[in-house]
């Protein structure tokens, strides 16, 4: 039996589960108010980038502190080209901006994947913040990214589909692609690899795994996919700066939602997303003030209680199937 | 015959003191051999050079005729070679048989069916019981047959064992021993570091002694063991074991 | 000229880094605990000076002595209270969220106590210069690079020759020894700590005659001692110092050549050039470099 057919066969479970709620959240903008249906589009888009996330951070233990810089650098990338190229139908402007914010992803990250994944731990997860700062004071700095004055995006619309709905279902449709890519990279061979990697690399390689490939792939294919994200998100804001996508607070929500789920899963990262994006708007949302200061304590209270996440804290076990 | 493992005229030096100088010793294809020496012999330095840890200074490392010196522990590992560690370096967040899945998922190359070879190995290595524990809660004498249960799942040709019974108690020992045995049935041929000589004396079809950096003697056990030679290393420097 | 006084500007905001870092360096050094609440630390102490001053016109210079002595005591009870559990409980990665989560709550408690604007603490003396060779030098800025020099200096004495600092830099490089030989290695940490909010706060003290502060700059702060331990090495205020000039030197060196424009993209691709060239600093790790 192949590795796929032994993967999909243990897991059955968990992609029947994960049809299920597609098909409920994809129902779901008919019975939701215009608020709530904000809140499922933020919470669809944080849940996506966690995974993103997760396919580096959880699956091959590098904490990437920066990833923002793929949202910053995605959204740019789409805005700049799109605003060049004037495409009709705006959707095609999408598309296309979309696809060259991936492309623009994937050669910075692979010129970068060499050098910086050398650094372990703490290191590089300095360095790719640092990375981040870099394409920030870029963005703001020159002019020709127009990264300080704002770029406006083309609107998409499509015929029958209110614009605040049209965001909630390819937020939508794109969760479901990088869950499903990403537990496609967990069953395969490349995902074993990974995860023994992540657990100790040196052992891992001694026993032949290719590290180097593995986590050089994981780095581009995790920062393709932010960019990705990146693009439709700065098409949601309909008008970026470099402040609107060049976020630290991006790029620290994506460990926490992963921390909070239970890193390594593919759960994990939804649940927490799913978790915190309702904590903070809508429970905490009244209390601006101090705002702030419940998302740090709900910070440390979650850590303190559940240090192998929610998933860990329901499954008692440190090694959660991951689906 | 062509020897599996070939190590010509090796040398190695950490900041100009000589860990190993000059050595060169043949592993002869279906054999136990041992390596013993007193600490600071070179003994784990030239685990670390066969297993590409190191590079050597000088000299040439061959298994099989194919040189593997300086091609790093990733190829070695695909060519054939694995390597148990003494202090056991169990991937601790996987169970039992997730870590010996890695061995058998990647390691040397060729493809092979998985379950069958993780199976395989965790019962050779009396593990299956505990298959699906966390690795991390195992007791010492565990560790080191999972060490070994690992290794072997990557179908090696050589098994480079350190010292696999240091710090367990007779029946853990024979344990291993009779593991060890039964890898060496299987056509893998086991290299061993040792201190424990009874235990080498015991397995080795040939044992290399290292001083100083130096190989000071080789041969089947009785001959080793009446060598003046090494009589006078280990004489010369008690082992408080 | 031009070049004298872009040096002597970069030295002064370096003394200033050095002294903001080394609680930092010291707290990663013996407990490899990033502590991601350091820059709260720096400006609990700069509004701790403020209100000193605004309070009972208390001179911020001499408001180090307080500053640090509360200061002390608010670190030794935050990691009794809380860094200790989480070191305890979780992975280190995670008391890295944990400090996170508390820096949120005490960057929260400072707007809400002193408001998000900026403030500046400014004495009679504060625009005083002097003339020397040729360079105007603030009387102010003088002040705060030598009362950096003096308390780093301060620093390295007692990690080197008090009993409490040898205690601290044994549990650094052994902690099991360190619990063998009887030491209550749970004291240790917590003084550790002590220590490092007092030097963070003392930092503070100064920072806020130099610069204006808001709540917001804490995780300016927490970078800028990451960057200087980075480039000088982990755990002695010697690396702090070489680290936090050299950063004070680059900022001062980019703003004259490319503009204020960049103000951190040159510090980080030094800091990433760094780290790939010479992961461990340039002092490498003061107490564990034989690892």
């Amino acid at each position: 039996m192949s590795l796929w057919q032994e993967g999909i066969r243990r897991h059955r479970g968990w992609i029947a589960a994960s049809l299920l709620g597609f098909v409920v959240l994809a129902f779901a903008p008919a019975l939701l108010p215009p608020f709530y249906l904000r809140v499922g589009t933020l919470f669809l888009f944080s849940a996506a980038l966690s995974l993103s996330w997760t396919l580096l951070g959880g699956f091959a233990g590098y904490w990437s502190f920066g990833h923002t810089a793929f949202v910053g650098l995605g959204a740019f990338t789409a805005a700049l080209l799109e605003g060049a190229l004037h495409l009709h139908p705006a959707t095609l402007s999408l598309a296309v901006g979309a696809a060259a914010a991936a492309l623009a992803c994937t050669l910075l990250s692979g010129l970068l994947a060499w050098p910086i994944l050398r650094l372990r731990g703490i290191y590089f997860a300095v360095a790719m913040l640092a990375v981040a700062q870099v394409l920030a004071e870029l963005t703001s700095n020159v002019d020709a990214i127009k990264g300080a004055l704002g770029i406006v995006l083309p609107r998409v619309v499509l015929p029958g589909v209110a614009q605040h709905v049209l965001y909630y279902r390819l937020f939508l449709v794109l969760l479901f692609a990088i869950l499903a890519i990403a537990f496609a990279v967990r069953i395969s061979r490349l995902g074993q690899g990974l995860v023994s990697l992540r657990e100790d690399e040196d052992t891992a390689r001694m026993l032949g795994v290719p590290t180097e490939r593995y986590k050089i792939a994981m780095f581009v294919l995790s920062a393709a996919l932010t960019g990705l994200l990146g693009a439709v998100y700065a098409h949601s804001l309909g008008y970026i700066t470099t402040e609107s996508v060049y976020r630290t607070d991006i790029s620290l929500d994506m460990i926490v939602y992963c921390l909070l789920g239970g890193i390594g899963t593919l759960i994990g990262p939804i649940v927490g997303a799913a978790l915190m994006t309702v904590v903070t708007q809508v429970v905490l949302g009244q209390l601006l003030g101090i705002h702030m200061f419940l998302t740090g304590a709900l910070l440390v209270l979650l850590v303190l209680a559940a240090p192998a996440g929610l998933v860990g804290l329901l499954a008692r076990r440190r090694q959660v199937p991951a689906a | 015959m062509m020897p599996l493992l070939r190590i010509e005229r090796v040398s190695r030096h950490f900041r100009g003191v000589a860990a190993l100088d000059d050595v060169s010793l043949d592993v002869p294809e279906g054999s136990i051999s041992s390596l013993i020496g007193p600490n600071g012999a070179g003994k784990s330095t030239l685990f670390n050079l066969v297993s590409g840890f190191f590079r050597p200074g000088a000299g040439t490392i061959a298994l099989r005729g194919e040189r593997i010196d300086g091609i790093g522990p990733l190829r070695i590992a695909r060519r054939g070679i694995a390597r148990a560690f003494q202090i056991a370096r169990p991937f601790p967040g996987l169970t039992v048989a997730e870590n010996v899945r890695v061995g058998a998922l990647f390691g040397s190359l060729g493809r092979r069916d998985v379950a069958a070879v993780t199976r395989d190995a965790l019962t050779l290595a009396g593990l299956a019981a505990r298959a699906d524990q966390p690795a991390a809660n195992l007791p010492l004498g565990h560790l080191r047959r999972l060490e070994l249960a690992r290794a072997i799942a990557a179908r090696p040709m050589l098994l480079l064992a350190d010292e696999p019974c240091a710090g367990l108690n007779r029946s853990e020992t024979e344990e291993i021993i009779a593991l060890l045995r039964e890898i060496h049935r299987r056509g893998v041929a086991v290299l061993l570091v040792e201190h424990d000589m009874a235990m080498v004396m015991r397995i080795s079809d040939r044992i290399f002694v290292l001083d100083a950096g130096s190989k000071i003697a080789e041969g089947p056990p009785e001959a080793v063991a009446r060598d003046p030679r090494v009589i006078a290393a280990y004489l010369g420097t008690p082992e408080e074991d | 000229m031009l070049t004298l006084q872009t040096i002597a500007d970069g030295l002064v905001l370096g003394g200033l880094y050095a002294l903001a870092a080394v609680g930092f360096s010291l707290i990663f050094g013996v407990m490899s605990v990033v502590n991601l609440s350091h820059g709260v630390m720096v400006l609990i102490g700069a509004y701790l000076a403020w209100l000193l001053w605004h309070a009972i016109g208390l001179d911020p210079l001499l408001a180090i002595v307080p500053v640090m002595a509360a200061m002390f005591g608010f670190g030794y009870l935050y990691q009794r209270g809380l860094i200790r559990f989480a070191v305890e409980r979780a992975s280190l990665l995670a008391s890295m969220l944990v400090t996170f989560g508390a820096a949120l709550m005490l960057r929260n408690l400072l707007v809400l106590v002193f408001s998000p604007d900026f403030k500046s603490i400014a004495p009679s003396y504060a625009f005083a210069h002097v003339r020397l060779a040729g360079l105007t030098l603030d009387l102010v800025r003088v002040a705060a690079l030598a009362l950096s020099m003096l308390l780093l200096l301060a620093l390295a004495l007692i990690l080197n020759v008090t009993r409490i600092g040898r205690v601290m830099r044994a549990t650094a490089q052994e902690e099991v020894a360190a619990r063998l030989c009887g030491i209550d290695v749970r004291h240790v940490y917590a003084l550790t700590f002590g220590v490092s909010a007092a030097f963070a706060g003392a930092s503070g003290a100064i920072i806020g005659l130099v610069l204006p502060f808001s709540p917001s700059d804490d995780g300016l702060w927490t970078m800028n001692a990451f960057v200087v331990v980075t480039l000088g090495g982990v755990g002695s205020p010697a690396g702090a110092l070489v680290g936090g000039l050299l950063l004070g030197l680059i900022g001062a060196f980019a703003a004259r050549l490319i503009g204020p424009a960049f103000p951190n993209a040159m510090m980080f691709l030094v800091l990433v050039a760094m780290l790939l060239i010479r992961p461990a600093g340039l002092l490498g790790n003061a107490w564990r470099a034989r690892a």
